[in-house]
């Protein structure tokens, strides 16, 4: 008799405990609006992937020859929304930090040339060295998820940090720095 | 004993047969391009795969795959590729090994424990005799049901409260890929982006050979000026459906954009088909007809 009381209060109990963690997913499987306020970001330490290709201009590119320097390596597309935004803070870090041995690296993906040319000169955005990836493979290469994406790779050619959505400012200074010091 | 073993043995043969027949029936590492993207997720969508998905980040994996089958690797390599980059996740499929066999093993741990419950079922009847059903015995089986029904309860209220997709019943609509193609080249339509539309509808129709999309090709490409591609698009619908009137339509319009002699006498194969289509006035106005 107890036997059977006991077992039947740990199936209750199971089934309680169960009801509570659903309910807790469910709630927490909801999207998070403060999650959505800046970039995702993560600490890596993987070797850069290959990056070579055409940029906008027709020249041929290689992220080797840049080791040696800090290289922000940015996914992105003119039918992107939030790239917009981002383009003109990394055009303008460039500017900043080119002396200090950084470069901006922008990866169009599926995109026409003419497309991604287009949305540079509207948003007058200049001196970014851009490398077409029209079918996307070499976004595939460095793991992307969607667009816009950021890369930070340091003088080694080790990826350091990531993040997926638009940057600003205030988060290159912070995620840059530390690596132009190194 | 002599029927037993016979059989038994009989048994026997029959299962090495069924075993050598799944194990014969299983398909050699060389799938599909389309096979290889039904087994990834999209990481940039909800619940679908890369075969499923319209999404650019998709359409760059499946374009990795058909790369990566081109220069020989094997189905294997491409999922490790995938799985180096985007973690164990990107598999639809729970990985065998690991924190993923708990999934392939619970299932088959729950069978078993009903099989076993449903065997024991089948054999009490023969030991006590109907009036153990009695008493107290009734009341804690009572119980047991109304727990049974509480965990039912629950999973309906799980699958009620449960967040839906945005589109909540346009969902069953949205499921076929080609509906959402169709969706975004529009929206790129929209927008005056034609060469984009464009590149949107062929990457699917590399998917799934589809006529309502090679019709929408073939406008994106008319209106990008692509003439040349309009037209063997337009054409290859034709092939299917020789009297299709918006084929008819757009390889006339296209062949009459790029001075082909052929353009007057398609449009008027166009108008003898459909000649209450919304488009047939101005078609009269171009051929002259009034």
């Amino acid at each position: 008799m107890r036997r059977r009381l006991a077992a039947l209060i740990a199936a209750t109990a199971v089934v309680a405990a169960l009801a509570v963690l659903l309910g807790y997913g469910i709630r927490t499987g909801q999207p998070d609006a403060a999650r959505a306020a800046g970039p995702v970001t993560e600490l890596r330490s993987a070797p850069a992937p290959p990056l070579t290709g055409t940029t906008l201009d027709g020249r041929s590119f290689d992220l080797t020859r840049l080791r040696g320097q800090v290289v922000l390596v940015n996914v992105w597309a003119s039918w992107c929304d939030p790239c917009r935004q981002e383009l003109p803070a990394l055009a303008a870090a460039q500017r900043r930090w080119s002396g200090r041995g950084f470069a901006v690296v922008a990866l169009g993906v599926r995109d026409t040339t003419e497309s991604a040319r287009r949305l540079l000169t509207d948003l007058g955005v200049t001196g970014l060295t851009t490398v077409t990836d029209p079918h996307g493979t070499t976004a595939v290469a460095w793991g992307t998820r969607g667009v816009p994406e950021t890369f930070l790779v340091d003088r080694q050619g080790v990826v350091r940090v990531w993040a997926r959505g638009a940057v600003d400012t205030a988060w290159l200074q912070r995620r840059v720095t530390p690596l132009l010091a190194s | 004993m002599k029927r037993r073993l016979v059989g038994f043995t009989g048994s026997l043969v029959l299962a090495a047969g069924a075993a050598a027949a799944v194990w014969r029936s299983v398909p050699p590492d060389q799938p599909s391009a389309r096979d290889l993207a039904a087994q990834l997720v999209c990481p940039a969508c909800q619940g679908e795969t890369v075969a499923q998905s319209a999404s650019p980040m998709a359409a760059a994996m499946r374009a990795t795959i058909a790369q990566q089958l081109a220069t020989g690797h094997t189905g294997q390599q491409i999922r490790q590729y995938f799985v180096d980059r985007y973690g164990a996740g990107i598999l639809a499929d729970p990985a065998a090994g690991g924190l993923g066999a708990v999934l392939w093993v619970v299932p088959v741990l729950v069978l078993a424990a009903l099989a076993v419950l449903v065997w024991r079922s089948r054999r009490r009847p023969a030991d006590p005799g109907p009036l153990a059903a009695t008493g107290p015995a009734r009341t804690w089986r009572r119980a047991w049901d109304v727990l049974a029904v509480a965990v039912v309860a629950l999973v309906a209220a799980v699958a009620v409260a449960s967040p839906r997709e945005p589109g909540g019943p346009a969902a069953a609509t949205a499921a076929d890929p080609t509906v959402i193609t169709l969706a975004v080249g529009r929206s790129l339509e929209e927008q005056g982006r034609y060469a984009e539309a464009a590149d949107v509808y062929r990457d699917a129709l590399d998917q799934q050979p589809d006529d309502r999309l090679r019709r929408r090709l073939a406008f994106a490409l008319l209106r990008a000026g692509r003439l040349v591609e309009a037209e063997a698009v337009a054409a290859r619908v034709l092939d299917d459906d020789p009297g299709d009137p918006d084929a008819l339509l757009l390889l006339g319009l296209a062949q009459r954009a790029s001075g082909s002699p052929k353009a007057a006498a398609t449009l008027r194969r166009f108008l003898r088909q459909a000649p209450d289509h919304p488009a047939a006035a101005e078609v009269r106005r171009l051929l002259g007809d009034r």
